[in-house]
């Protein structure tokens, strides 16, 4: 009796993992670009993450070795534009056996949800991550409503 | 609606043990000269003290673990916190405690010298 109750415990075992892929299969479908390396030929762009954090907006983009002079970023009104170049330097006498990473131009547009001020944006680069701050401008920032 | 909704405890034991993180594959250029070959790995958002290098029995394995703060409401995402993973073929003739690693602007750079016993040599040829 009891090594029946041990395959039913197994048998809910396989179960509950094949559910678990099945729940992260539905979660990914739409976003088969997660898992990619950046900058491969195919997606000529850097990829970008939007978070929304109460009065200002935060953009971040993968920009492996690209140096901050290289960057540019126009703002105006809700439209944010991120471009630059990548360049890759060949050391000097040596010979390649595998050239994946590759040099390339890109630009990436934005219309974000809400208006921002542009004069008080902040861009840091950290670890080939570009962070920029963008805070919503004085029309858009969220109003405390005072109930009477 | 709960989890547990199971008539016997499941056990774990049973099933495999998967990693925490999803694993991508960092694009890599390699480069060779008469004294080193030299490895460049993307691996955008790692810091130093995530990477780890593995040399072991002619396998080179790199692992960074990249964990991004997630601070407020995500609107649209494309990346996410990962594990680059990869691992090469090396030839013996590494010598492995000369390797040296560096990680700069999300780009993991590794050299790995050649021992003089692989270098490449001119032999004079001498009249005989």
């Amino acid at each position: 009796m009891f090594t029946r109750m041990n395959e039913i415990d197994r048998m809910f075992g396989a179960m509950d993992l094949l559910r678990t892929k099945m729940d992260r299969l539905f979660n990914e479908m739409d976003r088969p670009y997660l898992h990619r390396p950046a900058f491969t030929l195919s997606t000529n762009a850097p990829r970008i993450n939007l978070l929304e954090n109460g009065d200002k907006f935060e953009v971040r983009a993968e920009l492996p070795g690209i140096s901050k002079d290289d960057i540019s970023i126009k703002i105006q009104g809700n439209y944010l534009e991120i471009s630059g170049k990548r360049e890759i330097e060949t050391p000097e006498g040596f010979k390649p056996h595998r050239k994946e990473r590759s040099a390339t131009t890109f630009s990436r547009s934005f219309t974000l949800p809400d208006e921002v001020d542009a004069e008080k944006v902040n861009a840091a680069l950290k670890d080939g991550i570009l962070y920029l701050t963008l805070p919503k401008s004085e029309a858009a920032k969220p109003r405390q409503i005072a109930v009477n | 609606m709960t989890d547990s909704k199971y008539i016997t405890r499941t056990e774990n034991k049973a099933i495999e043990k998967t990693r925490e993180l999803k694993t991508a594959t960092p694009s890599v250029d390699i480069y060779e000269n008469d004294n080193e070959i030299l490895l460049y790995a993307d691996m955008p958002g790692v810091h130093k003290d995530d990477v780890t290098v593995n040399i072991e029995n002619g396998k080179l394995f790199i692992s960074g673990i990249r964990r991004l703060d997630h601070q407020g409401v995500s609107n649209w995402a494309e990346f996410v916190d990962v594990e680059y993973v990869r691992s090469f073929s090396i030839p013996q003739s590494i010598k492995v405690k000369d390797v040296a690693a560096k990680l700069k602007d999300g780009i993991l750079t590794l050299h790995l010298p050649k021992s003089e016993a692989a270098k490449p040599r001119l032999i004079e040829v001498t009249a005989a």
